[in-house]
């Protein structure tokens, strides 16, 4: 071999070299077991919607993982157990055609209030999951579950699927019970396998199925929407509503509840809206942030399908959304904790007339989204992995 | 001989101007603007019911959220230097709720030198200010509706204040796209229904316009100032420069502004934010410590 062979020989096997360092690199994202190659799920951003999402780094969204996520979902044995009476969900309280919430009138929980298996009932009503991959500042009413909590076990979705599934007043369930039981089902390991690399079952791989899963709930398709990208114009009542709504003048719901620049049509964020003279709720955002002007705060949640949010407010005081509009046109009540943007405090609200309260509320029916509501994507599977 | 004379004079030609042009690339240095609220020369102490402005009303600040963009540096030639080298990126959101959105870095190294002031636009100019520039929040959470101009809040000071009855209500000093109304016409509503339901009145004799009438014309509030301050940017050395906000110029200057003439809500009536942006232009200065 010459010098200028051997040079040659050398720098090729040291750039195949570089090239096999290079793809070894290139390793699938969970790389447990050999060929496991999920596929990547896009969510694809609509009309002015947020680009950032709040995904976990630990829990990519995977075709495969939200395909185990609506099983696990609404099968009833995630509450460990399988007897009939026993059984409890996710989609026990937060049914698609309700906005995923329990509706007001749900044959088992009256009135929309909720209760465990243990006939506990749930200290705040249900939120709705919608849009929640959207949700960068923290999740339930008072905002307990964030990102950037001290606590490292409450601060994600995944969080809220543990929580659930343990609390006394939902599930009242054995992590290590409902992993055990999923693992003895037929077919339910071959679906980890194929959205985690494993066939043995974790919770917390329970937690991201289903987190994935409640990720992909996007609504952007009501006729807010249409109207927004320009495709259908509104009616002269839903307009009216629409500047009621965003006017200062008017009833000035955008400042909490978005509008043309914030299609989410919430800030995801924590307000005292007058309800209450005396704050004695030991859960409100006081009881996260530790800050006296934060009593009697919580979440300004979505409105998109607020019309079957009933029953409104965290404590479900209203039924109806005409409650909830005389309430904010003439019902505030004073306090030194109320937000500065409700303005109209000391005439009481906003002081609506009834034709004005009408056109609000057709505004408010074009935030009904029948796309979502039917969405075939988030509902129920016909059948289990278990069953033939 | 003659040749390696020749190929001395090529070279020599080639590396003097490289070396001229190597001293020029490093003479750069860091700045960023401390942005900082204060009240009569103290740091905002927001949710305190501590202070009084020009008209006697003694109120409190709870947040205060706004944009500053087109920051520009001046040097002593006049020449300006945008603090961003993509002109669109040369919007900034502070809030002091959210400590990091105080400190504005320049976002590439700015040529050493002597300078003599910074240029500034309060909000957005009428080209920046289109809806949708910001889709995420924190930002897209100050869009201004469209029925009233579109684009964005330039600044939402909230607060509460005591007003002439002794009560405390709360203030939106909600500046942004002001507008014009047409007073005899009506859009979705019949006059009367207004009258059922009264105006707002904010103090003896004053009446808002009717607010839902079609709007005849927008305002661009926004304005820019050029402030003074010598100072010298230098490799190594990297310099801060505070921007204070004064808060209780917004409320006089051009006019003293009386939180019970104008009431909680301000965005529909141009001439209260006609005043505050007036007597907002004496509401910036500039602080070295050098």
């Amino acid at each position: 071999m010459s010098a200028k062979s051997f040079i040659l020989k050398t720098l090729l096997a040291f750039t195949i070299s570089l090239f096999l360092t290079g793809c070894s690199n290139d390793k699938p994202a969970f790389p447990d077991e050999p060929g496991y190659k999920p596929t990547p799920y896009e969510i694809e951003i609509p009309y002015a919607f947020p680009t950032k999402l709040n995904i976990p780094n630990d829990n990519p969204m995977t075709e495969e993982g939200v395909a185990l996520g609506r099983f696990l979902f609404y099968d009833g044995r995630l509450s460990g157990r399988t007897h009939p009476d026993s059984l409890m969900s996710c989609s026990t309280c937060h049914i698609q055609e309700n906005n995923f919430e329990p509706g007001i009138d749900h044959p088992v929980f009256e009135g929309g209030f909720v209760h465990g298996l243990t006939g506990q009932q749930t200290h705040h009503v249900v939120l709705p999951l919608v849009n929640l991959v959207w949700n960068h500042s923290g999740y339930g009413w008072n905002g307990g579950i964030y990102k950037n909590n001290d606590n490292p076990n409450f601060r994600t979705i995944e969080d809220f699927v543990r929580i659930a599934v343990m609390a006394s007043d939902e599930m009242d369930g054995d992590t290590n019970q409902v992993k055990a039981l999923f693992q003895s089902l037929d077919g339910y390991p071959e679906l980890f396998y194929k959205a985690f690399g494993s066939q043995q079952i974790t919770f917390n791989n329970i937690e991201k199925a289903i987190a994935q899963f409640v990720r992909t709930f996007v609504s952007a398709e009501a006729k807010i929407d249409r109207y927004l990208r320009g495709e259908e114009q509104l009616s002269q009542p839903e307009l009216n509503g629409f500047i009621l709504f965003t006017t200062e003048e008017g009833a000035d719901c955008f400042h909490c509840h978005g509008g043309f620049g914030n299609p989410l049509f919430t800030t995801h964020l924590f307000y005292n809206n007058g309800k209450d003279t005396v704050f004695d709720d030991l859960a409100d955002r006081f009881a996260i942030t530790g800050d006296i002007m934060d009593k009697g705060v919580y979440k300004a949640p979505t409105l998109r399908n607020i019309s079957l949010g009933g029953p409104y407010m965290h404590d479900g005081r209203f039924e109806t959304l005409d409650e909830v509009i005389d309430f904010y046109s003439h019902h505030l009540q004073v306090s030194e904790q109320v937000d500065p943007l409700m303005h109209h405090l000391l005439r009481g609200g906003v002081q609506l007339t009834p034709n004005e309260k009408a056109d609000l509320k057709a505004f408010i029916s074009t935030l009904h989204d029948e796309n979502f509501l039917k969405n075939p994507a988030y509902s129920k599977p016909k059948k289990f992995p278990d069953e033939p | 001989m003659k040749n390696l004379f020749w190929i001395g004079v090529i070279l020599s030609m080639l590396v003097i101007p490289g070396c001229k042009k190597t001293e020029e690339a490093t003479a750069f240095g860091d700045f960023s603007l401390k942005v900082k609220h204060e009240v009569e020369g103290e740091a905002l102490k927001t949710d305190a019911l501590i202070y009084t402005n020009a008209a006697g009303n003694r109120y409190m600040v709870t947040e205060i959220q706004w944009f500053i963009s087109d920051i520009q540096l001046i040097k002593e030639d006049g020449e300006a230097l945008g603090i961003t080298q993509n002109v669109d990126e040369n919007i900034f959101y502070i809030d002091t709720d959210i400590e990091e959105t105080h400190t504005i870095n320049s976002s590439y190294p700015i040529p050493s030198g002597n300078y003599s002031g910074i240029h500034f636009t309060f909000g957005l100019d009428k080209e920046a200010n289109k809806s949708h520039r910001f889709v995420n929040p924190p930002e897209s959470f100050m869009f201004w509706p469209e029925y009233l101009g579109g684009g964005y809040h330039y600044m939402k000071l909230n607060g509460k204040w005591i007003n002439e009855t002794g009560a405390i209500e709360p203030f939106n000093f909600h500046l942004g796209i002001g507008q014009e109304y047409d007073e005899g016409g009506k859009s979705g509503y019949d006059l009367f229904e207004f009258g059922d339901r009264g105006h707002y009145q904010h103090c003896d004799g004053y009446m808002p316009p009717q607010k839902l009438n079609s709007v005849t014309a927008f305002i661009h509030n926004n304005f820019s100032l050029k402030l003074p301050l010598n100072f010298t940017i230098k490799t190594g050395e990297p310099v801060e420069i505070d921007l204070i906000m004064n808060i209780e110029k917004w409320f006089y200057g051009y006019k003293v502004y009386d939180h019970d003439v104008w009431g909680g809500a301000i965005m529909q009536q141009q001439e209260a934010m006609d005043i505050a942006c007036r007597n907002g232009v004496e509401a910036f200065s500039l602080r070295s410590e050098k």
